[in-house]
């Protein structure tokens, strides 16, 4: 009986899932998002919290306690950059996705390396979270953030590319916003 | 009413087998098939299987050794069918994307071994009931296959989730109808299997099944049949202090 109870209350919650996930789907179709919806993020800061040169160098100078002290409120800082920049991915994603149905092949080419990219960083992000949670635990492990970065540099040129292409008029002002 | 073999159980377990072939016939017709082959294949050999298990059922010179064979055939038939429609819905949603098309590989292999333990141990511990083997064996199948096909449809639903990625509408039906199925057979085949129920309460669960299979068929009908609205899509307005700030910014990353 134990078994059969623990089967259906997971069919239960998957079924509550899905339906929920087909509710939403509806939802953001009548809604849709844009490029409004994108938070600024300070890149070169985040590129300098990054720098394994900036942690050898506080390691040098600062009492073991003190480095880690410092250090976890480097990674923190870390973690509130990589998920404002997991947000705009997802925004990202979803304004690819809707001019991947416009008929215009270069557009439809650049929204689908700007989706590719933005997927990218979502995953690199996910990544990237659980490591520096990992680093929150043991702050003088080694932590690679750097991918995270690259990402983010080759996500803003596909969506200046894609601002380009759905509005040659304006092409400075839609880069800009990412 | 609801007792087997009467009227609404007649319907309820052959009308969705017979309208899943028509929809397969007007899949090939409209040539959405070519772009799910499995999903047509299945249309077509699962409704064959569930109507020659019905045929086994009704007709009085069908032994009952016989009736359970076929189901046990039927059911090895709709594992395989449903692991490659599975495998189809996957490679539709994440196929396009390179990024994520090795990740989520590797990950629902995991998943798939996963399950597939979780099925062992499940069955390894489900009660001994007053069921022949060839009968008992066959619930446990219904309960494992529906295990494994509802936990990577529900890792398939949360990963393209996490990623915000936009179903293609008839995948997404696809998905859906599938997905519901599986949730409710694995409650109701786990409630058979575990529960130590009555016969009148089985036949209960039987209608509950028949009935969310012949919504599913007319669910697939909906997404793979009727045509999405077409939503008019109106400029976002843009924030101009973001905008300048990050002019700069992308400058400065773009020519370093």
């Amino acid at each position: 009986m134990t078994i059969a109870i623990i089967l259906v209350v997971a069919a239960a919650l998957a079924l509550i899932f899905i339906l929920r996930v087909t509710l939403s789907r509806s939802l953001q179709i009548s809604a849709g998002t844009g490029f409004a919806q994108i938070e600024p993020i300070d890149v070169e800061a985040f590129r300098n919290l990054v720098d394994p040169a900036e942690d050898d160098y506080l390691r040098r100078r600062l009492p073991a306690a003190e480095f880690r002290a410092v250090r976890r409120k480097r990674l923190r800082a870390m973690a509130a950059y990589i998920q404002a920049a997991n947000r705009n991915a997802k925004v990202l994603v979803s304004v690819g996705q809707a001019a991947l149905t416009e008929g215009d092949a270069p557009t439809a080419e650049a929204a689908r390396r700007l989706v590719d990219n933005a997927l990218s960083l979502r995953r690199n992000a996910a990544i990237a979270l659980v490591r520096i949670h990992i680093a929150l635990a043991w702050p003088n492990s080694g932590l690679a953030a750097t991918p995270i970065l690259h990402t983010y540099e080759e996500l803003s040129g596909s969506a200046m590319l894609l601002g380009r292409l759905q509005n040659p008029a304006a092409p400075v002002r839609i880069s800009a916003a990412l | 009413m609801l007792l087997a073999h009467s009227l609404l159980w007649h319907y309820l377990w052959v009308a969705p087998n017979l309208l899943l072939p028509v929809l397969a016939v007007l899949l090939w017709r409209f040539g959405t098939a070519r772009r799910f082959p499995a999903f047509f294949a299945f249309a077509v050999l699962s409704s064959v299987g569930q109507l020659a298990v019905y045929a086994a059922d009704v007709l009085p010179s069908v032994s009952a050794t016989t009736f359970w064979r076929v189901d046990w055939g039927d059911l090895l038939l709709e594992g395989v069918l449903k692991i490659a429609l599975v495998g189809e819905i996957f490679a539709l949603l994440f196929g396009s994307y390179t990024s994520l098309a090795r990740m989520g590989k590797t990950l629902i292999r995991g998943v798939g071994i996963v399950l597939v333990f979780a099925a062992a141990l499940a069955a390894a511990y489900a009660p001994r009931n007053g069921f022949f083997g060839v009968v008992s064996g066959a619930f446990l199948l219904q309960q494992t296959t529906y295990l494994i096909e509802c936990g990577i449809l529900v890792f398939i639903f949360l990963f393209s989730a996490y990623f915000h990625l936009a179903w293609p509408r008839q995948v997404f039906g696809v998905a859906l109808g599938l997905s519901v199925s599986a949730c409710v057979h694995l409650a109701t085949w786990a409630m058979i299997e575990n529960g130590g129920l009555l016969h009148s309460t089985r036949v209960i669960l039987d209608f509950v099944n028949m009935a969310t299979y012949h919504l599913c068929v007319l669910i697939w009908f909906y997404y793979l049949l009727v045509p999405h609205k077409v939503v008019a899509k109106s400029a976002v307005p843009l924030p101009e202090n973001n905008l300048d700030v990050w002019n700069r910014e992308l400058e400065r990353l773009v020519r370093p």
